[in-house]
């Protein structure tokens, strides 16, 4: 079941590649947020993952739905609540509807990007068949959107942009640590989570002070500060 | 004591919010300065009554220094932030914000130096980007906006990929559960080779980018030009060092693992491209503070190379860190009182510092000595150790590049600091700065100095580097 979402997850990246419209982008990232919920509850929740160690004295029953919570919050209140609402604040504020003039046509971007997820497929099913520890299809969407994100961030032009694929990047990784079944120490999950939080929320502060200060939100724009002139 | 160390800016964050005075800001930096210079002694002397936090973080010999060195600076930091802060015109408002933002950047730098697990330090040193995020806007001029955004964003993707590193490293490996560096030594021999050598790539290209080596190191310059002075002191002599200090603990896994030939060459090649870069980018630099930059980034190349080389080479990395640091926090400094008198940064319009303003002409020279490595500074002797290394394993071709790069940047810096010293015999009003803003370079400057004659605690140096 869960492969089905991934897969979909897969394809998010594609309609972003695709489409110049920041809102489009924004609701994928809610999609996005929903769909690694699901992947955790259907693939994962009898596997903790979510190692509670620092709760080991406490029941076992408690332990779970602690960590079931855990997910909730991080999935649906975080990723596909929060963040989102958060930019689309910063999109009101600032205007930019559209990022129309990309460095690279959008339907080229949708081909590469689509080369980006089969060859990602591909590499992962070909060689890393026999790694027991490795979930290939886990791993192979999730280093492709990975990929797919910075090969983003390189084309777009506007800094709201940038962040939103920098939010899908910290997506693939989740989807990368969720693809090792292994245990990340509940803490450092939290401090991930925070870190990401704090990162996203100063960076649309951040844009928002670029829209006050220069012309337009194109990162173009940027480039005042050099060593030669 | 850890726990101590740790929450204490927590309180006095919280003291800060509760009672709004303009005063108590420097105040408390400075109170916080103090509390952390003791406890850091007290930690490096093994004196460690009954703490919590025990696990997660740690004392042990390597750390010690860096925590030491920490400390120093931040103590020389909160001193010359008094006198710089003081004719600051700024909000209240804008002040407090400025406290918080300090005294979290130092708990996460803390944080990230003591932790012992490799997931928590990740944590701290992204913790350190958001903390140091709300600094380098502190002036809020478009400029800075650019250098902030270039910084957040740089250094997050760069520490994301880090953290793909992390998860690769638990691939390999393998049965064990854990992050702990204890339990990764212990078990570093069985870990799978493959997964290994490409986490090693991730970690260091994540945690490289916070460091500032090269080809990743776009946000330094950008970010250290535009901060308040005292910051870029902050960051350039102690956040990088944290960002090695991880670099430095994966490295010894790649060592046990017997993969190290592969991570060896690997930071040769970071290394030395950091030591080309801030040497064709230094000899026509017109900016100082973006010069002193520069030579963070070529510093950092040093400390690496020598990382690489191993045995010696490493053991004078860990004093040339030491030396780096006092020098550059009182180069920074410096720079930031020149900055008060003249009111800008650019080389060509900063005539005459001597006859201007004595003592800080003198101070400006005395770091230009430090940090090119004239003896006594202490830089001297480690980098004549690294090239001792390089010898000794007969590598003669890089000791000739090394040395050939290094005079380079010794060139720039010279030219640029002669020029800004040199009285064109004009008449110039004297400035008079607050004496809080010379004393934290002499001391800094007389400590690397005294180090080049007499090194302390060498014992402790060499039990640092035993196992890489």
């Amino acid at each position: 079941m869960e492969n089905i979402f991934i897969i979909l997850l897969g394809l998010t990246m594609l309609y972003i590649a695709s489409t110049s419209r920041l809102l489009a982008h924004i609701n994928m990232l809610v999609t996005q947020g929903i769909l690694l919920f699901l992947i955790c509850i259907f693939g994962l929740s009898d596997e903790a993952w979510f190692n509670l160690g620092i709760f080991g004295s406490l029941d076992k029953n408690f332990i779970h739905i602690l960590g079931i919570l855990f997910i909730i919050f991080e999935t649906l209140v975080v990723k596909s609540f929060l963040i989102p609402l958060f930019l689309k604040k910063v999109l009101n504020k600032t205007h930019a509807h559209r990022d129309s003039s990309a460095n690279i046509p959008h339907f080229y971007s949708l081909v590469i990007s689509s080369i980006i997820l089969f060859l990602g497929f591909m590499s992962v099913n070909l060689h890393f068949n026999t790694f027991h520890d490795v979930s290939p299809l886990f791993f192979g969407v999730s280093i492709s959107i990975i990929i797919i994100s910075l090969w983003l961030i390189t084309i777009k032009r506007t800094v709201l942009s940038n962040v939103i694929s920098f939010i899908t990047m910290e997506n693939g990784i989740f989807l990368l640590s969720l693809s090792v079944a292994k245990e990340m120490p509940i803490i450092v999950n939290l401090g991930v989570l925070l870190d990401i939080f704090i990162a996203v929320f100063i960076l649309g502060m951040l844009v928002q002070e670029i829209n006050s200060e220069f012309e337009d939100l194109e990162v173009s724009q940027l480039s005042d500060l050099k060593d030669y002139e | 004591m850890i726990s101590l160390i740790l929450l204490s800016p927590v309180f006095i964050c919280l003291i800060l919010f509760l009672i709004k005075n303009r005063e108590l800001n420097t105040i408390l930096i400075n109170i916080y300065a103090i509390i952390h210079f003791i406890c850091s002694i007290c930690l490096c002397i093994g004196y460690n009554p009954r703490d919590i936090e025990q696990k997660i973080f740690q004392v042990d010999d390597l750390n010690k220094i860096f925590l030491m060195v920490l400390s120093l600076v931040f103590l020389a930091f909160a001193i010359y932030n008094s006198g710089y802060m003081k004719e600051n015109k700024n909000l209240t408002r804008k002040l407090r914000h400025y406290a918080y933002a300090v005294l979290f950047f130092v708990l996460s730098m803390t944080g990230a130096i003591l932790s012992s697990n490799l997931g928590i330090a990740w944590v701290f040193i992204e913790a350190t980007t958001l903390a140091s995020a709300y600094l380098i806007y502190f002036n809020k001029t478009k400029h800075s906006i650019e250098a902030a955004w270039k910084y957040v964003f740089i250094c997050s993707i760069g520490i994301a990929l880090a953290f793909v590193g992390i998860i690769l490293l638990t691939i390999a490996t393998g049965d064990l559960n854990s992050l702990y560096f204890s339990d990764l030594y212990n078990n570093a021999s069985n870990f799978d080779s493959f997964w290994l050598k490409l986490s090693f790539v991730f970690i260091l290209f994540g945690i490289g980018t916070k460091m500032g080596l090269a080809p990743v190191h776009f946000w330094l310059p950008d970010a250290h030009a535009q901060s308040p002075s005292s910051i870029s002191a902050l960051l350039s002599a102690t956040l990088l060092n944290c960002a090695f200090l991880v670099i430095l603990k994966v490295f010894k896994i790649m060592i046990i693992a017997n993969c190290d030939g592969y991570a060896r060459i690997m930071l040769f090649t970071m290394g030395f491209l950091s030591l080309f870069i801030s040497a064709v980018f230094i000899y026509h630099i017109n900016n100082y503070k973006r010069m002193l930059a520069y030579s963070s980034i070529e510093n950092m190349g040093i400390l690496v190379i020598g990382t690489a080389l191993g045995g010696i080479g490493l053991f004078a990395s860990i004093i040339h860190l030491i030396g780096h640091s006092f020098i550059k926090a009182s180069f920074f400094m410096t720079s930031g009182n020149i900055l008060k008198i003249y009111g800008t940064k650019k080389i060509k319009s900063v005539k005459g510092i001597l006859s201007k303003d004595k003592k800080t002409g003198w101070l400006w020279i005395a770091s230009l000595v430090g940090i090119t490595a004239f003896p006594p500074s202490v830089l001297f002797i480690s980098e004549f150790f690294i090239v001792k290394a390089m010898l000794q394993k007969e590598y003669y071709f890089m000791s000739i590049v090394f040395l050939l790069l290094l005079t380079i940047v010794l060139f720039g810096l010279l030219r640029a600091v002669f020029n800004m010293t040199a009285s064109d015999n004009n008449e110039y009003k004297k400035v008079k700065l607050p004496c809080s803003m010379y004393i934290p370079q002499i001391v800094l400057l007389a400590l690397s100095f005294i180090m080049g004659i007499y090194l302390p605690y060498i014992d402790n140096i060499k039990k640092a580097v035993i196992g890489f």
